[in-house]
Formats: C-alpha cells, structure tokens, sequence
C-alpha cells in the first residue's frame, strides 16, 4: 500500500529576532489523512504553521507540497496551490460581514469565477447555518464559536486540498468544540488533508490519524495513533490529566 | 466700518466651498492612514507636484488647457507609487517613525525639485474656464462659479471612493488588509499591491485637488504644499483618522472656519484660528469626529 505525502518538511528553522523557536522541525502529512501535533504552550506550534503558510521566512530548511518545493514563496501562492491556514484566535475580520469574510476567503477567483464563488457561498451556509442567519453581521460582533466556524469556511473558500488548524477548539464550551471535531472529521472525510494543532489532546486522539509531539522548538515524536497511545511517558508528560 | 451679517454669511460660503479642496486631501490621507495606520506626509507635495507635471507637459506640447486635468491627477498618481517604494516599502512594516520621516523628507525633496525647476517663481496656471466666469446670486449671497464646480467635484469623486472601498474587489481588499493583516494574508490577498492601489487611488485624488486648487487661485507655487498639507492633515485629525466622513466635514470646516477668521481678524491671523481649532479637538475629542472608519465598518 502506497501513501502519498501532500506535505514534506524537512530540518524547518524560524526565529523571531533572537529567539529561535523551531530548532530543525521534520513532519510529513499523507495525502487524505489527518495529522495532529500536540505539545505545550511555547513548543513552536504556530510558528510551524505560519512557516508553513509563508507568513513567517525559514532560517533553514525545506517544505515541499505535493513534490514541489514551496520554501519561501508568497502566501498567495501558496493559497492558489491549495494550502489553507485558519489561524489561531481566528483573526476574523471584525468590521467586514460574514458575507465579506467569506468572500475575501476566495480572493483569488473572486475576479474570475465571482458566480462559483457566489455558489461556494451559498454551500458554505448550508454546512453552516449560523453563518447564514448571520450573514450581513459584522465578524467581530459573533461568539467565540461562531467567529471560529466563520474562519474555518473562510478557509474553506479557497478550496484548499491541506487545511492547517490551529488551536481551533481553544476557548470555547464543550459543546461547541464538540461540534467543531465533527466538522473537522467531515472535512477530512470529504478528502481534505489536515494538519491540526490541538491543546485538546484527548479530543485529536480521537480523530487523528497521525501524531507529533512538539516541545521547546524540537519534534520529539511522530507516529500513528496506535504507537503514541503506548508512550505512557509522553501521555504524562504533555498530555495533561484530560487524556484518558 | 461694521462687518454686516451678509458678509459674514458671504465668507463661510466661499469658505466652505473651498474646503472642498482640504476635503480631498484630508480623504487621501485618511484613505492610506486607514489602510496602513500610517501617514503619507509627501502626499500633499505629490499631488501638488502632479499638478506641476500636468501643467508642464500640457505648456512642452502645447495640448488643451483642460488635459491638465487628466495629465496632472495621473501624474500624481505615478509620485504617490514612488513616494510608497521610498518610504513605505522599503521601510520594515513596523518602522512607524521611519516611515514618516521618510515621507517627510520625500515632502521637502519634491518641494524643492518644483522651486529648482520653477526658479522658485510661480507659475500662472489656467482657470477654470466658464466656471471662473460664472457667478450667481440667491438673494444678497453670491456663488462663484469655480468654486461651486470644485465642490461638486469633490463631491462626487468622494462618492466614486465610497463606491469602490465597499462595492468593488479593490475595496473588500483594502479593508481586510487594514482590519487584519495577517488574515488578509492568508485569504491570499497581495498586501503590497493593495497597498500601491491604494496610494494611486489617493494620488489621483490629490492630483485633482492640486490642479482645483491651482486653478481656483490661478497661480501654482510650491508655496501651496505646506498650507495644504497641514490643513489636509488636520481635516483628516479632526475627522478622525481613516474615517471618510469625518475628512469631508472637517475639510469643509475648516475652509468655513478659516475664510470667517480672514474676513473678521485679517490674513495674517488666519491660520492661528485654523491650528486652535485642531488643539481643541486633540483635547477634547482626540479621537476626532468619526474616529476610524475604513477599518471599522
Ligand atoms: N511574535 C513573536 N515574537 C517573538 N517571539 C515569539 C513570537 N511568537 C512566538 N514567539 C516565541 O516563539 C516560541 C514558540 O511560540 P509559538 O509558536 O507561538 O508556540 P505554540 O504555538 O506551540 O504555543 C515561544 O517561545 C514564543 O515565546
Ligand atoms: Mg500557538
């Protein structure tokens, strides 16, 4: 059986200034799958994930996206290639509808296909209702779990084949991040590719196809499901109490 | 000798058509502070400059007078690209100081190319044609022509801004990149061309306003820049910064505010009624009237 990977990272390192916070980070995402990286606050999680999305420049190292190398390149580039990030605290856009949040997600067909965008709308508000009662409301006026479905379906607009997550439970009441890990699962099962960083790790261990454990910039662990659930002493360590 | 309440009715009405003018360049200092939380000090500079360049290639070639109006807005325009490279590109995002100091020094660098061209002597610059000439009465009041034509001018041209920040792709693009930048990023959006949009887009404004100007007194002198980059500013202080209503007021405020203080306390005091008016706001109302509007709704 052969796996395809969407996503090669290899020997990642970023700074800020005089920090450097992923010292030689190395993950691989399979086509289809979903991958979580856990680790504590500070590990160099978003970090990862901005470096991947071209926010933020490597030092050192290499990402490659369905084979190609993607090091360095502009994060609109990026997003036409299909790589989507919904970043953590959502940075929704707070004084833009609902309607425009979603329309600035598809950016880059907005000029060519504006009736498929108009469309893609419209499918968004039937996968969320919410978004369609609240459609001509401002992003900012939303709750945490209504601003966190509205960033998802911002992302979702560009039509990305790898979706990275980050943290997109945090904050909200069990009820909602239950809600949010059963469209998470649905996204994946539609066939998008996800990497996920989860502070919730009993929660990504029951979706998650794929772990990494990240600690103090450095990745400590990769493996399936099945071999992270027999490492008692990475459970205890940076799995917290929650794990069960 | 009794100054009569016609008179006094009679200046604020030429005043405040001739905010028009400060409207404009109040609206394009909103515009790129709205969307970079930055001031573009040369911005006045480049349009007057715009102006220039128009006046000047019309003269060279000899073309109709009114092609001033179409050469020197995009002129201005193609000095407000330059003036965003030197000072706002290739200075990091998060050098807020260097930026303006660099706009700053673009101001006084295209000041003194005019006066090192020009010979520091002003040049005639043609009127406004029939709307020079017209004039009408309604009652004891009179309306100048030309300054009626500026303000219908500015009028609509903050009504195609308007237009093109909410209803257009250009607009939804300006917006998202001054609420959330990163966000704006990652949906794809290009920072730096929406950016440079943005700066053409007031440029071609200022260019407008610059010719207007000109044209209103009939001369064109770099002597206009920091008159009306300070009245520009502070129309855009007093709106509120990046808030587009709040810069046409106030704009017309002060045009209003500043011809009732040439009419009662004489040219020489003007001006100092002009600043008092922006140290009460700063005092009292910092936020100015709108407070930031192209990143709030
Ligand atoms: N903007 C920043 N400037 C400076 N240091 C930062 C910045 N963002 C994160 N860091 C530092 O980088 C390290 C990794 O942070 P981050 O990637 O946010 O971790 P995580 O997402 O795993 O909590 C931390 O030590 C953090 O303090
Ligand atoms: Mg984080």
């Amino acid at each position: 059986m052969e796996e395809k990977k969407i996503l090669e990272v290899e020997g990642l390192e970023t700074s800020y200034d005089m920090i450097k916070a992923l010292k030689g980070v190395s993950i691989s995402a399979i086509t289809g799958k979903l991958t979580c990286i856990l680790g504590p606050n500070g590990a160099g999680k978003s970090t990862l994930l901005f470096t991947l999305a071209g926010i933020l420049n490597p030092d050192r190292g290499k990402v490659i996206f369905e084979g190609e190398d993607i090091t360095n390149q502009q994060t609109s580039n990026l997003v036409e290639k299909g790589l989507a990030l919904v970043p953590e605290n959502r940075l929704i856009f707070p004084h833009l509808t609902v309607q425009e949040n979603l329309l600035a997600g598809a950016y880059a067909r907005l000029a060519k296909e504006r009736e498929i965008v108009e469309q893609d709308i419209s499918e968004m508000y039937a996968r969320f209702p919410v978004l369609k009662e609240r459609s001509s409301q401002l992003g900012g006026t939303m709750s945490g779990g209504e601003q966190q479905m509205l960033a998802v379906a911002r992302a979702l607009m560009s039509k990305p084949k790898l979706l990275l997550m980050d943290e997109p439970s945090v904050g909200l009441a069990p009820l909602i991040v239950g809600e949010i890990f059963s469209i998470i699962k649905q996204l994946n099962e539609e066939g998008i590719s996800i990497v996920l960083v989860e502070q919730n790790a009993s929660k990504a261990l029951e979706i998650g196809d794929y772990f990494y454990l990240l600690d103090q910039g450095k990745q400590i662990f990769g493996g399936s499901r099945e071999a992270i659930l027999k490492e008692n002493i990475i459970k205890k360590a940076y799995l917290g109490e929650s794990a069960g | 000798m009794g100054i009569g309440f016609i008179d006094i009715l009679q200046s604020l009405i030429d005043g405040i058509l001739f905010g028009s003018i400060y409207a404009l360049i109040g609206l394009g200092f909103t515009l790129i502070f709205g969307a970079m939380e930055k001031l573009n000090m040369a911005y006045a500079a480049s349009s007057i400059g715009g102006a220039y360049v128009g006046l000047g290639i019309a003269t060279l070639f000899s073309l109709p007078l009114v092609l001033i109006f179409f050469i020197g807005p995009i002129a201005a325009g193609l000095l407000s690209i330059l003036v965003y490279l030197v000072s706002f590109r290739l200075i990091p995002a998060s050098n807020h100081l260097g930026s303006l100091m660099a706009s700053i020094g673009a101001l006084f660098f295209i000041d003194e190319v005019i006066i090192h061209e020009t010979q520091g002597s002003p040049l005639t610059f043609p009127e406004l044609g029939i709307f020079s000439e017209a004039y009408f009465m309604l009652g004891d009041l009179g309306f100048r022509g030309d300054l009626i034509f500026i303000m219908i001018f500015g009028l609509v041209s903050m009504g195609v801004i308007i237009y093109l920040l909410y209803y257009t792709r250009l607009g939804l693009a300006t917006r998202a990149v001054s609420q959330q930048n990163i966000a704006a990023r990652l949906c794809g959006i290009p920072i730096h061309a929406t950016n440079i949009s943005t700066f053409v887009l007031a440029g071609i404004l200022g260019g407008f306003a610059g010719c207007l100007a000109a044209a209103s007194v009939g001369v064109i002198s770099p002597l206009l820049t920091i008159p009306i980059t300070i009245k520009g500013l502070v129309a855009a202080v007093i709106g509120g910064l990046g808030s587009i209503r709040g810069a046409i007021i106030a704009g017309l405020l002060i045009g209003g505010v500043e011809n009732f203080f040439l009419l009662v306390r004489g040219v020489n005091e003007r001006d100092i009624y002009v600043f008092l008016l922006l140290f009460v706001f700063l005092v009292l109302r910092p936020n100015g009237l709108f407070g930031n509007e192209i990143s709030r709704d």
